[in-house]
């Protein structure tokens, strides 16, 4: 292929994305309020709370939910359905190659797990975590604290590291609930 | 002491809550990097048991604003670089990216061919055994890498496209004194973008669908101008193209690639090179299969046992050149290696494995190696 074949073959594409491209685009696929309702659409309101942990759960926590990748900012909310508490929702960081995947997971009352959702992804590798399939793999999972990524949550090859750091990431907000928000262990309203 | 680890005092409903996180405030500049430290012996030669760095890699990736960042590595190979040591000093990616959609990326500057399974997943945690497959060393020449432009959209239902404009092979690099050549026919000829020839022009296309939990199944095309404008190579043309799947199902883990090359425009070229060792070919091909227990694994002992069969051939035919001139192709190669992965901590492993050449043409080796990555 000589230049001018080449040029007239592969740069058709790329001119086409180019031209449809916005000129502003967000790396975001879902906001907070648009996972809330991904998450728990029969919610009636979510309300945020604010979590201390003594020392003996801290470190139970850290212990507990095995390897775990950064994590970035952490979030929780208790979710209001009409007929008493639901669970709880969650939006968390955790690094996927280089950079942070924010992304949102639902926790019933029973502490089964819901589909986590993908709010943002920022790097061009290991994106197939977005794929609604991979992530029903969580959906009633009631074991959320042990999953380990290919061996209880199937693996994405190419994804490896997105994959293993985010079913770290349901592991810690699982065991997080547990220790911390789950109705024995809840604060007295 | 209670220590305060969550902080979340928004009311839900608040245009805060609209948003993700800005992270204008978060550090631009990430590091990573991997290693292998490799001992291998071969059994036919076991005076030639050596030990290696066999590589040391530092990469950077700097995000300049929520879709353009840069993806950076570099890598020293057999641990010294110098006129009388083995090792070199490479750039193995250089690229910037940004996402022009939701799922859609561009990229320019060096960067991997998504080529095969292990091209754009190189790191010593991300394959079986010791060394790099067979197939995906002398058919597709990983670490492939090659300068230009490329695009690569993803949708949510798992598949993922990609098409790029980049340099190629320069086909007057081809040294027919040395075996080179034989040991990989595309790795004694890319370019690596070192000052690279760019008269003619590649172009590659790439689909992988990973839609399936636990399933990956990928083909790609590379083909361009190998000629380069050089005196006596006008012509050479160069296409690789393979398949690929892997299958992750309860412990299992089962992959399979088949990769072809060909290189057309040879015959002039051969017949100058007539009475060398080794003379271009005009096809090559190699494929695997491989299939790995991590029941152990599952029983909390992260010993991942494997089984690899390859067969592989660098120059399954020549350009005919007439009766008595045309080389025979070369026999083809058939590997056996068996070993076992231990994963010492997350992101470290050890290796072990040993080769075994069936077609009876020698190059059994055990190997023993560690690998990290972070």
């Amino acid at each position: 292929m000589n230049r001018q074949q080449a040029t007239a073959v592969f740069s058709g594409p790329v001119a086409a994305l180019l031209a449809a491209a916005p000129a502003a685009v967000a790396a975001d696929y879902l906001t907070v309020a648009q996972a809330q309702q991904a998450i728990f659409p029969e919610a009636r309101a979510f309300e945020a709370v604010t979590l201390q942990l003594s020392d003996a759960q801290r470190i139970a926590l850290a212990s507990g939910a095995g390897p775990q990748p950064p994590h970035g900012r952490l979030k929780a909310w208790r979710v209001q359905g009409e007929a008493g508490p639901l669970g709880f929702f969650f939006t968390d960081e955790v690094v996927g190659r280089q950079d942070f995947i924010d992304y949102a997971l639902g926790i019933n009352a029973d502490g089964t797990l819901r589909t986590p959702e993908i709010m943002s992804y920022r790097e061009s590798h290991g994106g197939e975590v977005r794929n609604a399939a991979w992530r029903r793999q969580f959906e009633r999972r009631s074991d959320g604290a042990r999953l380990r990524n290919a061996i209880d949550i199937r693996n994405i090859a190419g994804a490896t590291l997105s994959c293993e750091h985010l079913t770290a990431g349901v592991r810690y907000l699982t065991l997080l609930w547990q220790l911390a928000l789950q109705p024995a262990a809840a604060p007295a309203p | 002491m209670k220590r305060l680890i969550l902080l979340t005092f928004m009311v839900a409903g608040l245009p805060s809550l609209g948003c993700a996180e800005d992270r204008a405030a978060d550090p631009p500049l990430s590091w990573f990097g991997y290693g292998e430290l490799n001992y291998d012996r071969p059994a036919d030669h076991p005076e030639q048991a050596r030990i290696d760095l066999t590589r040391f890699v530092i990469g950077a990736g700097y995000r300049f604003d929520d879709r353009t960042r840069l993806q950076s590595e570099i890598e020293v190979e057999h641990a010294v670089s110098s006129s009388s040591d083995p090792g070199e000093v490479e750039i193995e990616q250089a690229y910037i990216e940004h996402e022009l959609h939701d799922g859609t990326f561009m990229r320019a500057g060096l960067f991997l061919i998504p080529s095969g399974l292990l091209n754009e997943n190189h790191e010593p945690t991300r394959f079986h055994g010791v060394f790099r497959n067979f197939v995906e060393t002398a058919i597709i020449p990983s670490t492939w890498r090659e300068g230009g432009i490329g695009v690569q959209h993803s949708t949510a239902s798992g598949l993922k496209l990609e098409a790029g404009l980049t340099t190629g092979f320069d086909l007057s690099k081809w040294n027919a004194a040395s075996s080179e050549g034989a040991d990989s026919p595309l790795g004694s000829i890319h370019q690596e973008l070192a000052q690279a020839r760019a008269v003619d022009f590649s172009g590659y296309l790439a689909a992988n669908y990973t839609g399936t939990p636990g399933l990956k199944l990928g083909a790609s095309l590379f083909t361009g101008g190998a000629g380069q404008g050089q005196p006596g190579f006008a012509g050479a043309k160069i296409t690789l193209w393979e398949g690929h799947m892997r299958w992750e199902v309860q412990s299992f883990e089962l992959s399979a690639l088949y990769a072809r090359g060909q290189i057309s425009g040879t015959a002039p070229i051969n017949e100058r090179l007539l009475g060398s060792a080794t003379l271009i070919p005009a096809s090559f091909y190699g494929a695997y299969l491989e299939a790995a227990w991590r029941g152990l694994a599952a029983r909390a002992l992260p010993l991942t046992p494997f089984l690899r069969y390859e067969r592989f051939d660098t120059a399954a035919s020549y350009a005919d050149l007439g009766p008595g001139l045309t080389p025979a192709a070369r026999p083809e190669r058939r590997a056996l290696t068996m070993g076992v992965d231990w994963q010492w901590a997350r992101g470290v492993i050890v290796k072990a494995d040993y080769v075994d050449f069936t077609d009876g043409g020698g190059g059994d080796r055990l190997a023993v190696g560690l690998g990290y990555e972070f």
